[in-house]
């Protein structure tokens, strides 16, 4: 009888032949001396691999290893806990309080007003160059990432400890950030006010179609409302999202402001900072700092103390004094016969003639007035060498990224390959999330949660295009291993052909754009994936 | 929640007589733990860790994925264990659910792709040419047990997995087949492969 081939031997050795040709084999073995010895070789082979294998490796020897990693999931655990208790608590206490959408009607995108407002807003957002701005915007956005990153890592690596639910860390990181806004004192209603005779000791949030201060805030003032205007006096900053901010009155700290309009006819200790489209600092208006906008347009009547840096789509018009330098970015700039300035005086605008200078106006130090030419920037050094700490620090991210979340970022990545539906979903979170934060934050029960999400969908606008050029590094170089280091040369590779096509003119905007929104929907998706219960 | 932090507090082994559970048979620790007894949930974790962190070291080749891997099956395990039917051994049962979390594992590394590529063309025909190395010798010493591991984890992930799944799982073909989504023909050839693979690479072990 002819003898029977190695595999199949080795299927009966493994009980893996059928039965009657086991039965066979077994007849032949009894037999074929050569076909016996090879199914004993074969048969000792496998007790070999089984006891090596069963033999465990030493590292494998001391399940004790694992107990920090369950030790920090223990505190995870105990940490959400104790945040959703502390949010079910205080949304408990304000459930019958939530009448006043009315208060923020003007940005709520359901209304008439509303959506006028919007429309305006995008109009303006998209005539100044608004995927530029996105870009600038991400690469701030990028070192608070970064920021957040390196602390956090710090703590993970610490303590060795490679994240599961890396969301949910998050989460319980972002959720921390926000627990001091619970000690607040809040108002809403269509009217707030803090009446002459009235002391808030602590910080106020107030919510409101007007929200007026004719008392004192011992604290901060964070406002939400169509108009806020403060004629008494803040001890501390005043946080303003509203439609016009009025301050008559005392601040002072600083003013944060996202307002459409901000007035200042009183007296500010120190500095404005924010994003507004008209910032008007009266005759009367005092600032004790400086100030750091970006505007529409800006008019300066009063004093400012020290430096003005101003980057505007219109005009700056300075008919007050500035103490030290006034620093703009814009289309034109205005000084009258009243204006002063104490340091130096730097400009950079598309014209020349777009620059006025009255006779009368005094300017102590330097005059710097550069004409702006768009294509300029690749001339310049400096252009480079922003590009290659933006692009390190991009790497840096994604490789701390990789590090923190291994499961998480190869896997968005990976989603990133969907392609339209990636992109559709992304078009719909870039789009629905600040107006589902606005929706949020207007019922204040939801604010910290707002602010939650405001961080993660900063965070997540940065990182898409960490996410897609991993994804397009991959797609090309198709590497065969699937190492953090072939993810990061993936990064690498793709985030470099992306940097390069984002500088072709006009279609690197929309590059730019599609990225974030590729970039967004992955991680949309993947978060959804992982909040899924496994199978 | 609790379960989890619980069996957390409790990975090393504790000292005789600490927990009620010590002595307990499976049976009845299992049924606890279906019951979401965390002290069961912690009884099983400290008998099959080392089990199940073996398994995954071998199969994802990397001390740090194994960690996470097998954590995540003990977590998931409070949720898993109900769909034990006992119909196989429990430790089979927890051998299948964790290969499958390695293979989910590599899956994801692998970004998408079928973990386990099938064979190259003809592989799957099973005869081979009687030439190649003999199987490996029978007498084995610890540092020759410690070699063998070592050619297996330098083995390619589709000879390495199926093979760890066999001789470490004991898992059948068709269960390999099922968990790795081949055909039972094609786990059978990479089996193969794999051992001859390893015969090459001990040469000075075969026969």
């Amino acid at each position: 009888m002819e003898c029977y081939s190695e595999q199949t031997c080795a299927l009966a050795v493994d009980g893996e032949l059928a039965a009657d040709e086991a039965q066979r084999l077994r007849d032949h073995l009894t037999t074929c001396q050569r076909c016996r010895a090879l199914v004993d070789a074969l048969r000792a082979e496998n007790r070999v691999l089984s006891e090596s294998l069963n033999e465990l490796p030493e590292e494998a020897a001391s399940p004790a290893r694992f107990s920090p990693q369950h030790w920090s999931w223990g505190w995870a655990d105990l940490a959400i806990l104790a945040v959703v208790l502390a949010l079910g608590s205080i949304i408990s206490g304000w459930f019958n309080e939530l009448d006043i959408p009315a208060a923020v009607e003007w940005f709520n995108p359901f209304s008439v007003s509303g959506r006028t407002n919007l429309t305006f807003q995008l109009f303006y957002y998209f005539a100044h160059g608004g995927t530029a701005m996105l870009a600038d915007y991400a690469a701030v956005v990028g070192w608070i990432c970064l920021l957040l990153l390196l602390g956090g890592s710090a703590l993970l690596l610490g303590r060795r400890g490679r994240t599961h639910y890396p969301g949910l860390r998050l989460l319980v990181v972002l959720l921390a950030l926000s627990l001091p806004s619970f000690a607040l004192e809040r108002r809403h209603g269509e009217f707030v006010t803090v009446t002459a005779n009235e002391t808030v000791d602590d910080t106020l949030v107030a919510t409101a179609n007007m929200v007026r201060v004719d008392g004192v805030v011992n604290g901060d003032l964070l406002t939400f409302g169509r108009t806020v205007e403060v004629r008494g006096t803040v001890k501390g900053d005043l946080i303003s999202f509203a439609q016009r901010t009025e301050v008559s009155g005392t601040v002072e700290g600083r003013i944060y402001t996202f307002a459409r309009t901000l007035d200042l006819e009183g007296q500010l200790g120190h500095s404005i900072y924010g994003a507004v489209q008209s910032l008007h600092i009266d005759d009367r208006g005092r600032v004790g700092d400086g100030i750091v906008v970006a505007v529409g347009e800006a008019s300066l009547e009063g004093e400012v103390k020290r430096s003005v840096n101003i980057v505007t789509g219109g005009s700056v018009d300075v008919s007050g004094a500035i103490g030290r330098d006034l620093t703009m970015i814009g289309r034109s700039l205005v000084l009258t016969n009243t204006a002063r300035i104490g340091g130096n005086l730097s400009a950079r605008v598309r014209q020349l003639k777009e620059v006025q200078i009255a006779d009368g106006a005094t300017i102590g130090g330097k005059r710097d007035i550069q004409v702006r030419v768009r294509e300029s920037s690749f001339t310049r050094p400096r252009f480079y060498f922003h590009q290659a700490v933006w692009f390190a620090g991009a790497i840096l991210v994604g490789w701390l990224g990789i590090l923190l979340f291994p499961g998480f970022f190869p896997a968005t990545t990976q989603l990133v390959g969907s392609g339209w539906r990636s992109l559709g979903l992304g078009v719909g979170v870039l789009a629905g999330v600040p107006v589902a934060m606005v929706v949020i934050a207007i019922t204040l029960v939801g604010f910290p949660l707002s602010l939650m999400v405001l961080a993660l969908y900063l965070a997540a606008i940065y990182l898409a295009k960490i996410w897609v050029g991993a994804f397009l590094g991959r797609t090309l170089l198709k590497p065969s291993g699937a190492t953090k280091s072939d993810w990061l040369l993936g990064l690498l590779v793709g985030l470099l052909i992306l940097t390069l096509m984002g500088f072709i003119p006009y279609l690197g905007g929309l590059v730019r754009l599609g990225v974030v929104c590729l970039g967004l929907g992955a991680f949309a998706g993947q978060l959804y994936r992982a909040s899924q219960p496994a199978t | 929640m609790d379960a989890k932090r619980n069996m957390a507090k409790e990975p090393q082994p504790r000292e005789a007589g600490t927990g009620q559970m010590e002595g307990m048979d499976l049976e009845s620790v299992i049924e606890c733990a279906r019951g979401h007894d965390a002290e069961a949930l912690g009884e099983i974790y400290r008998r099959y860790v080392r089990r199940v962190f073996g398994l995954c070291r071998y199969m994802l080749n990397s001390r740090e994925s194994a960690e996470d891997a097998t954590s995540e099956v003990f977590l998931k395990l409070q949720r898993s264990i109900e769909g034990y039917d006992r119909s196989i051994p429990f430790l089979r049962w927890l051998l299948r659910v964790a290969g499958n979390q390695c293979i989910d594992a590599l899956r994801r590394r692998q970004r998408g792709r079928r973990a386990i590529v099938e064979v190259e063309d003809g592989a799957a025909v099973i005869e081979v040419p009687s030439s190649e190395p003999s199987p490996l010798g029978a007498v084995i010493s610890k540092e020759e047990r410690a070699d063998v591991r070592d050619a297996i984890a330098r083995l390619p992930e589709n000879y390495r997995v199926p093979l760890v799944l066999r001789y470490y799982s004991e898992l059948s073909y068709d269960e390999i087949a099922q968990q790795l989504g081949l055909e039972r023909n094609y786990v059978a050839a990479l089996i193969f492969r794999a051992k001859q693979e390893l015969r090459r690479r001990l040469p000075h072990r075969s026969n």
